[in-house]
């Protein structure tokens, strides 16, 4: 279901749902992030993208699982710390980001359904913003077979067509949260539907495909896993965390123990993101490494989002964002190794 | 005038008489201006070879990788890799040549004097060429640079996008080198300390504030610490415990290890982290600035070092980079170091 | 209420400082109980990262204490240690950190009075800033 709603009533909007959390991109110096909102805002026209995924909404960095402490009479306190019922609503999520919410779906909501995840995942409502041009020059949703309007993952979907968003409800959850009041929305008329046909096409065809044939790409990689293209590719590699933590799709995780006394007991158990570019991602503690170098690191995160994940669940685990590529600070271009890979004999 | 012929000539021959077993240089950059790292092992590869004010890198991170790889493997290394290197990269192998991580005998400098420049700031460029899709830059002799775009060059004064290490460099004609293209010129565009002036005139909370603001921000890719060449250390205090776990450790061991600094990217672990590197780099940072362009959250993690290499110089007389027979500077002390602040 | 009662930890050289302490206790004269020895083999083996350390597990100041230069045990680890404390204290000046919450001091196995007079005041000079709360952790 379409609705239109007026720019300039956005920030009213805002204003009747000010008792939830609302996230909206906002400029950090020089890129974008999602803040909580001030108050009478509106979505700024400029904006991009931003450069941390929204994954952080979801998958936080460091979130505690359960805490621990020790009360005076020598019993233990449990904190399971899951009593998070406020509402969150994160304004501004580019399809692309969208998508890959979808991918973390499969991982965390499906065979076992984590808990923590799928908390966050209730209690947090997406606002995507469709782009009517591409954020970055790295940007390639076309290329993962997804679009500029795409809808996956998301609750509602804002499409800018210059004064008025169309809103399009996607799910229950976003439908809902709109509903109380229907004064602020207009009816869709023929004459948005037409511009919002137009600017549809316009973003389709500005945005580059990187990769003819990505089908090919994944096929290639079943006969390929010990070319001579990973080291070459990987030769510039600084094995840092850039590319991992800031793609939307990355969800490896780390689980430890934290202890902040002794004396009195408190001790936290934590999940915080890891990262398979990091040499000791593998590292056995025997000292023994199944991953020693950055060839197959970086082989490894190539295979994972193109064979691995899409033989299990019959999708790319990329959304063509561009983070990766954007803030690699060797340039290693990941849509440039798999136009490689696809042209391999 | 530095002219890339010369330097592909000379690189041609090199690869051809097998005078090196590779070349680390740079080639023109497929995303935005930045020119990329390449390695060539082909002399007919060698005509993708660029040299222009986008070679922001400091390649030298690649000599210290091949050593740890030479390491690992106990390989006898027969050639030396050859390098292009500007002037801050040339003190960061003297760095490491003082230290004697790397022999002088495995490596091949080709040295490139950034003469009246230096390369640009990725982010400077960003705002100031907006749309305009800049494709090269040009040195030119008067202090400006020549950008140059889809609709012309354009003329710029090059303090407006020259990187903020290079308005500070020291000296802009390589050392050690064993070929070197360029002229040796005397330039000097700011003071060397500007860029912390202002940080260190604000009062302690302001400076609190100031940071704790900027290392919060930290997700602990630790791409600083990777990009860096002095970061050589098969150990960091922060990694989780296992790295330094061998085949030969014991249970024991493995079980005492101190974990400085939790996983949980909390704003006083990032603060210890930034504080231990700052410090591990005292006296060795030659700052190439590497540390801070690369950071995603954009923290000037170079402003730690400079505050670290003006303390050096100031106190101790110490600078970094120059000299590689000279004790490094904690490894060493002079009687008349300073004492006022010790009761 | 409670009067606030500073943490401090002090890294005493066993050769000297601590010496001293030592004699301070004996010799009857009474120092602070604020203050938690940590004896160390030598004041130029103590790094930076234990001083963090202290910081981040609570300490509210931090004193680090060597024999006087030339008298090292060591014959000059007390000179390095200087050279490396400096530079810490630069650097956590620069950050923002209260520069009276880290001391250096040379100590004598002799000096028990010194030793005395230095923990009082650095005592009471951390009383009157109030606990630290910049580097502890979890925050």
């Amino acid at each position: 279901m379409e609705v239109v709603i007026q720019r300039d009533s956005f920030p009213q909007l805002l204003e009747k749902l000010n008792r939830y959390n609302i996230w909206l991109p906002r400029k950090n110096g020089d890129y974008w992030e999602f803040k909580l909102s001030r108050g009478k805002e509106s979505l700024d026209k400029k904006y991009t993208n931003t450069k941390l995924s929204p994954k952080k909404f979801v998958l936080p960095q460091t979130e505690t699982l359960f805490q621990i402490t020790e009360g005076e009479n020598g019993k233990f306190n449990i904190d399971e710390k899951q009593k998070k019922d406020s509402l969150d609503i994160v304004f501004g999520i580019r399809p692309c980001d969208g998508v890959a919410l979808s991918h973390l779906d499969k991982v965390f909501l499906n065979s076992f359904k984590d808990p923590y995840y799928s908390k966050k995942r209730d209690n947090t409502v997406f606002i995507g913003l469709a782009c009517e041009t591409p954020p970055f020059e790295n940007c390639s949703c076309t290329t993962m077979g997804e679009s500029p309007f795409s809808t996956k993952g998301l609750d509602i979907l804002l499409k800018d067509i210059g004064d008025r968003y169309i809103v399009e409800y996607i799910t229950d959850k976003g439908k809902k949260l709109f509903s109380g009041f229907p004064n602020l929305f207009g009816k869709i008329t023929t004459k948005d539907k037409e511009s919002l046909e137009k600017i549809k096409k316009e973003s389709n065809k500005k945005i580059k495909k990187r990769v003819e044939d990505l089908s090919e790409t994944t096929k290639k990689l079943d006969i390929m896993f010990d070319s001579d293209l990973w080291f070459h590719e990987s030769q510039s590699c600084i094995n840092c965390g850039i590319c991992t933590y800031l793609c939307p799709s990355c969800h490896c995780f780390d689980i430890n123990d934290e202890q902040l006394s002794k004396k009195p007991l408190n001790v936290k158990r934590v999940r915080t993101w890891d990262n398979c570019q990091f040499p000791i991602f593998t590292m056995h503690s025997s000292g023994h490494n199944p991953r020693p170098d950055k060839q197959s690191r970086y082989r490894r995160r190539i295979y994972h989002k193109f064979s691995y994940f899409y033989k299990t669940e019959g999708e790319h685990l990329c959304t063509g964002c561009g983070r990766c590529s954007n803030y690699c600070p060797a340039g290693i271009n990941i849509f440039e190794t798999l136009q490689k890979v696809a042209e391999y004999e | 005038m530095v002219h890339i012929e010369d330097i592909k000539k000379e690189a041609k021959r090199l690869l051809k008489e097998k005078k090196i077993k590779y070349l680390i240089g740079y080639k023109r950059g497929t995303n935005g201006l930045t020119a990329l790292p390449t390695f060539i092992k082909e002399p007919e590869d060698t005509d993708e070879l660029i040299w222009e004010a986008s070679c922001i890198q400091n390649l030298s991170r690649y000599l210290v990788e091949e050593k740890k790889e030479q390491l690992k493997n106990k390989a006898e290394n027969t050639l030396p890799v050859g390098i292009i290197a500007k002037a801050c990269d040339t003190r960061s192998i003297a760095v490491l040549l003082q230290e004697k991580f790397l022999e002088r005998k495995d490596i091949y400098i080709i040295g490139v004097s950034c003469e009246y420049g230096g390369v640009i700031d990725q982010k400077k460029i960003k705002k100031k060429f907006r749309g305009k899709k800049p494709e090269k830059v040009i040195f030119d002799k008067t202090n400006n640079l020549l950008i140059g775009t889809k609709f012309g060059n354009i003329k710029v004064p090059a303090e407006e996008i020259l990187a903020e290490r290079c308005i500070e460099c020291k000296s802009t004609f390589p050392l050690l080198c064993d070929d070197v293209f360029g002229e040796n010129v005397k330039r000097k565009i700011s003071e060397h300390f500007n860029s912390i002036k202002e940080i260190e005139e604000l009062p302690a909370e302001s400076r609190w504030e100031f940071w704790h603001g900027h290392l919060e921000k930290c997700i602990r890719c630790f791409a600083c610490r990777s990009v860096c060449p002095m970061c050589f250390c098969t150990e960091c205090v922060v990694d989780p415990i296992e790295l330094a776990v061998t085949n030969e450790s014991t249970a024991r061991e493995k079980a005492e290890k101190v974990k400085w600094i939790e996983r949980s990217t909390t704003a006083t672990d990032n603060i210890i982290f930034q504080l231990v590197r700052t410090l591990h780099l005292a006296g060795r940072c030659i700052d190439c600035g590497e540390c801070e362009r690369v950071c995603p959250v954009d923290i000037p993690i170079r402003l730690l070092n400079k505050k670290m290499e003006k303390t050096a110089l100031e106190k101790f007389g110490y600078e970094s980079g120059f000299d590689i027979n000279m004790p490094s500077l904690i490894s060493n002390f002079k009687d008349e170091d300073p004492q006022d602040f010790i009761r | 209420m409670e009067q606030y009662e500073p943490r401090i930890i002090a890294f005493l050289c066993k050769w000297c400082s601590s010496a001293g302490s030592d004699l301070a206790g004996v010799s009857r004269m009474k120092y602070p109980p604020n203050i938690i020895p940590i004896t160390v083999m030598c004041s130029g083996s103590v790094s930076p990262l234990y001083v963090l350390s202290a910081f981040r597990n609570g300490a509210d100041g931090v004193l680090i204490s060597g024999c006087h230069p030339g008298d090292c045990h060591y014959i000059k680890g007390n000179f390095y240690a200087r050279r490396k404390i400096l530079l810490l204290t630069e650097l956590l000046n620069y950050i923002g950190m209260d520069e009276k919450r880290f001391k250096m001091s040379w100590v004598s196995a002799a000096e028990g009075a010194k030793f005395t007079e230095l923990a009082k005041d650095f005592v009471e000079e951390i009383r009157f800033l109030g606990p630290q709360n910049k580097l502890i952790r979890g925050n």
